[in-house]
């Protein structure tokens, strides 16, 4: 066993890191009662060079985050600044030494990149489309259209569940391929109808077995109304066969990486 | 959390928040990634690789539909139509059930987000008493 400090010993100096959020433009004003990370919640600050700035807050490193308020403080901090100014969001648990590592090797390193990607922002906002399938209209639908499958059914039904096991798998295989199939439809269909009111779409893997589709798109602040339409239209087709969420204005994640130049491989 | 409940007169669903879910698939393997950028000490935090994912496709997913398939009744479909049956849903237990699965999931994701943490914490830790 080696030495470590544990619980009965603490350092008595605490070591602080600088976390940080997202980038924005220079002249970003923060709310009064911007709180972070951490347990209090750390005030949040502007680290400025030349035309852009960080948001970061002071975190102690010897505690570690990832509390369900860690993330949610994360993501409200950028999702609210979003709404004023554009933001390149970082992903969660970027921490830097201090400040100044913050300004020389961050912000003045990365500057001009940085400053393009926030003006190609500017104005733009993104939301996310969530679909989700009504579990027992979904595997109607799929018995109706898979004579295999409702076959199995039967059999299923008509055997002691001891004998099923092969057919239980087998069956569960082909409505598994069924909804993934559907999936890549119906994620094709949203992107569809959706694309005329976007900038950027960007399809997310699945997160749940019954999503039918998972789309953030990239959209002008100003064109909110009519996207919302357009995915409020959806969800009446749709009424009663996939559920349909509306998430945003947030701050663009899913399309930092693509607007970064001098990032791809 | 967001609940599937439909606001009256319309089929969409906007919450004014984030579910917790929601922003573990926004934040944890989207953004900036600043290592990618810079160089600096990332202080004990390993840049998150966190898989926050359902395994869609699994023994255990197939049996589970199998038992969703034998439950359905399709009379029940057949005569009340989907309208009906999507009703019922509503109101039936499918929707705790779902939501259990689904905040689950969850806690797995932030008890494997809290151990990366403390592993790169400890692995950091080892590191320096090594060199």
């Amino acid at each position: 066993m080696s030495t470590t400090a544990t619980s009965t010993q603490r350092p008595s100096t605490r070591q602080t890191g600088c976390y940080v959020y997202g980038i924005v433009p220079a002249d970003a004003e923060l709310p009064a009662d911007a709180y972070g990370v951490g347990a209090p919640p750390a005030r949040v600050t502007l680290v400025p060079y030349g035309d852009i700035a960080a948001l970061v807050s002071t975190v102690d490193v010897g505690q570690p985050i990832g509390r369900p308020d860690d993330f949610i403080a994360h993501e409200r901090l950028l999702d609210t600044t979003a709404a004023n100014v554009p933001v390149l969001p970082l992903r969660f648990g970027a921490v830097v030494t201090n400040t100044d590592a913050v300004a020389e090797d961050l912000l003045a390193a990365h500057h001009d990149d940085f400053a393009k990607a926030l003006a190609q922002l500017a104005g733009r906002v993104q939301y996310v489309v969530r679909c989700r399938y009504v579990e027992p209209v979904l595997l109607a639908e799929i018995l109706a259209e898979n004579p295999e499958a409702a076959s199995l059914r039967t059999q299923m039904r008509d055997l002691p569940t001891e004998l099923t096991h092969d057919v239980r798998i087998r069956l569960g295989e082909l409505v598994s391929q069924a909804i993934e199939a559907k999936r890549g439809a119906d994620t094709t269909a949203v992107v569809d109808a959706l694309a005329e009111h976007c900038v950027a779409s960007a399809a997310r893997p699945a997160s749940h077995e019954h999503d039918a589709a998972h789309v953030a798109l990239l959209a002008e602040k100003a064109h909110e109304a009519p996207l919302a339409k357009a995915v409020d239209q959806l969800a009446r087709d749709w009424d009663g066969r996939v559920t349909v969420q509306l998430l945003g204005p947030l701050a663009p994640y899913d399309f930092v990486t693509t607007l970064s130049p001098g990032h791809g491989a | 959390m967001t609940t599937a409940v439909q606001p009256a007169g319309g089929a969409l669903d906007r919450p004014s928040s984030s579910s917790l879910a929601d922003v573990l698939d926004s934040i944890l393997d989207k953004g900036l990634v600043i290592d990618a950028y810079v160089r600096v000490s990332l202080v004990g935090i390993e840049l998150l690789t966190v898989d926050a994912r359902v395994v869609v496709a699994s023994v255990d997913t197939y049996l589970r539909f199998a038992e969703a398939v034998n439950r359905l009744d399709l009379s029940a479909t057949e005569e009340q139509g989907l309208p009906g049956l999507m009703h019922n849903m509503r109101e039936g237990g499918a929707k705790d059930k779902a939501k259990g699965a689904a905040s689950g999931a969850l806690e797995a994701a932030s008890d494997k987000l809290r151990d990366t943490l403390h592993r790169g914490d400890k692995a950091d830790t080892k590191d320096s008493k090594e060199h």
